[in-house]
C-alpha cells in the first residue's frame, strides 16, 4: 500500500511542482545565454536585456523555492485534514505508510528543487566550460569535509550529505507535526498550527544555542576555543527531531484525529 | 449473529458541548436502517466515529467486533456528505484509485453505472456539476462489496428527478449480507426503503425500531411520526 500512496501522492504533486522546477531550468537558461553574450560581446543593449533575464532568473529562484514549501504545506494540509483528508482516512492502510509516503514524496520534491537550482547557479557562473570541476567545487563548499592536513574525509563527507538530507526530512516533518497538533484545536486550527510552529523554531534555536555554549565551555577547558559545528550535531539533532515530529504527526493521526 | 455495529456508552463531546451522550446501540445486517434526526443531533458525529474519522471521549463502537481501524475501513464503504476527490482527478482516474485501494471494489460495476448516467470517464472532476459529482461518489460507493454501506445524507444535494435514481442506484447495487446505514432528514423520499430507523436528537437515541412496525402500531408513515417526534 506504501507504493500506491506513494504513486498517488507523486501525481498529486507533480503537475504544479514539475511546470515550476521547469521554469528554473528554462530561466537559468536564458540567463546564462545572456550573461556570456554580455561578458563576451558587450552591447549597451544587451546589458538592460541580461539585468532583466537575471533578475526573472532570481525571483523565480526565490519563487519556486518559497512556493514549493507552501503548496506541499498546503497540499498536506488539503489532502489529509480538509475535505480530501475524508478518503484518506478511511482508506485501509496504516496511519505510518500515509505519514512515510507523504513525507518521502514532499522530501523528493526539495530535493529535486534544490539540486535543480544548485545546477543552474553552476551552470551560470561556468565561463569555461568545464561543467564538472564547478559542480565539483560547488560540492567542496557545501558538504566536502576535511581533515586538519587538507585531505578529503570521504566519511565525514557521506555523513555531511545524510545531514543534509536529514535536515530536508526534519523541515517537512516539522510542518506535518505542526499542522497535526492544529488539528487539536477546535477554533483557528491554522492560526494554532503556525503558533506551534513558532514555538518548536524557538525551541530548536535555544537547543542550537546550549550546544554551541556547550562547546565553547569544552573549547576553553581545553584551551581551544572552537566552534564545531561538523555534522554530527546537525545528524543526531536531526534524527531526534525526525522522531519526535514524526511520532507527534502519528499520534495526532492515529488516537487524536478530529475531522470537522 | 453478532451485530455489525455495536455502541457501548459512545459519548463525544466537543469542549462542553455534548454531541454524542452515552449511546447504546446495536445495528443487526443485512438491512437498510435510516438514522434520522434534525440537523445537529449528532447522525454525522457517529457516522465519522464508525469511520475512525473522529475518535470517542469515551465509551466504545465496534465494527463487526473490532475497534475502527484499516481492517473495519476495508469492511466499510462509507460516503460523506461533502465532495473528497481530487478535484484535479479524471473520473476514471478516481474509478483505478479505489481499485487500488479497495480489493472488494468492482470496477465493472463502477462503469456499468458510470455509463448508464453519462459520464464520461474522462471528465475531470472540477468540471462536473456538484450533483454529478455526487453521484460518482455514489457510484464509487456502491460498487464495492462491502460488509457495511454509511451514506452521509446521500440525497441532499441533489434534484429530486436524480433521488430516485440514486435511491434505485443504492438498493440495486449493494451486497445483500451488508447493511445499509443511511443518515437522511429528507425521510418521505427514504421511507419506503429503510427496514429500520434510529431516531436520534440532541446526541441520544431516542428510538430503535422497524420501520413496517412505526406504520403498524403508529397508524402512520415514518415521515409523519417523525415530524410529531421532532415537531418544534
Amino acid at each position: 500500500m506504501l507504493g500506491k500512496l506513494m504513486k498517488y501522492e507523486w501525481s498529486g504533486t507533480w503537475k504544479l511542482l514539475l511546470p515550476a522546477n521547469l521554469l528554473i531550468v528554462v530561466t537559468s537558461f536564458f540567463a546564462c545565454i545572456m550573461v556570456r553574450q554580455t561578458i563576451f560581446d558587450y552591447d549597451d543593449g544587451a546589458v538592460m536585456l541580461t539585468i532583466l533575464v537575471t533578475l526573472t532568473y532570481i525571483v523565480s529562484m526565490i519563487l519556486v523555492f518559497v512556493g514549493t514549501a507552501i503548496y506541499l504545506i498546503y497540499h498536506f494540509y488539503t489532502t489529509t485534514y480538509g475535505d480530501q483528508g475524508y478518503l484518506l482516512h478511511t482508506l485501509p492502510v496504516d496511519k505510518h505508510q500515509i505519514i512515510i509516503a507523504k513525507a518521502l514524496v514532499s522530501a523528493a520534491w526539495i530535493l529535486i528543487s534544490s539540486f535543480i537550482m544548485y545546477m543552474s547557479v553552476v551552470f551560470l557562473l561556468n565561463f569555461e566550460g568545464n561543467i564538472y570541476e564547478d559542480f565539483m567545487e560547488a560540492l567542496d563548499l557545501i558538504i566536502v569535509t576535511r581533515t586538519d592536513s587538507g585531505a578529503v574525509s570521504v566519511f565525514a563527507t557521506m555523513m555531511t550529505l545524510i545531514a543534509l538530507i536529514v535536515g530536508i526530512f526534519v523541515r517537512v516533518l516539522k510542518a506535518a507535526a505542526c499542522i497535526s497538533l492544529g488539528q487539536l484545536s477546535s477554533n483557528h486550527k491554522l492560526l494554532v498550527s503556525f503558533a506551534y510552529y513558532f514555538a518548536i523554531y524557538i525551541i530548536q534555536q535555544l537547543v542550537n544555542t546550549c550546544y554551541i555554549m556547550l562547546l565553547g565551555v569544552v573549547g576553553r577547558k581545553r584551551g581551544t576555543w572552537s566552534l564545531d559545528t561538523s555534522w554530527e550535531f546537525a545528524l543526531i539533532s536531526g534524527l531526534i527531531y525526525v522522531v519526535v515530529f514524526y511520532l507527534l504527526t502519528w499520534h495526532v493521526m492515529d488516537k487524536r484525529l478530529n475531522l470537522d | 449473529m453478532a451485530p455489525i455495529v455495536r455502541c457501548v456508552g459512545l459519548t463525544k463531546n466537543y469542549g462542553r458541548k455534548t454531541a454524542l451522550n452515552q449511546i447504546y446501540l446495536n445495528l443487526d445486517r443485512g438491512k437498510i436502517i435510516g438514522l434520522l434526526g434534525p440537523n445537529g443531533s449528532g447522525k454525522t458525529t457517529l457516522i465519522k466515529i464508525m469511520n475512525g474519522l473522529l475518535e470517542p471521549s469515551s465509551g466504545e463502537i465496534l465494527i463487526n467486533g473490532q475497534r475502527p481501524g484499516v481492517e473495519t475501513k476495508s469492511k466499510i464503504s462509507y460516503l460523506p456528505e461533502r465532495t473528497y476527490l481530487q478535484p484535479g482527478m479524471k473520473v476514471l482516474e478516481v474509478v483505478e484509485y479505489f481499485h487500488d485501494f479497495y480489493p472488494d471494489f468492482q470496477v465493472d460495476r463502477a462503469y456499468d453505472m458510470l455509463a448508464r448516467l453519462q459520464i464520461q470517464p474522462y471528465e475531470r472532476l472540477k468540471n462536473l456539476s456538484k450533483g454529478t459529482k455526487e453521484k460518482v461518489q455514489l457510484i464509487l460507493v456502491m460498487s464495492r462489496d462491502a460488509d457495511l454501506y454509511v451514506l452521509d445524507e446521500p440525497i441532499a444535494g441533489v434534484d429530486p428527478a436524480s433521488r430516485d435514481y440514486i435511491l434505485h442506484t443504492i438498493v440495486g447495487n449493494y451486497n445483500r449480507n451488508a447493511t445499509i446505514l443511511l443518515s437522511t432528514h429528507l425521510i418521505s423520499d427514504v421511507e419506503n426503503i429503510l427496514d429500520e430507523v434510529v431516531f436520534i436528537r440532541q446526541g441520544n437515541i431516542i428510538l430503535q425500531a422497524g420501520a413496517e412496525e412505526i406504520r403498524r402500531n403508529e397508524g402512520k408513515s415514518v415521515d409523519r411520526f417523525f415530524r410529531e417526534v421532532f415537531v418544534c
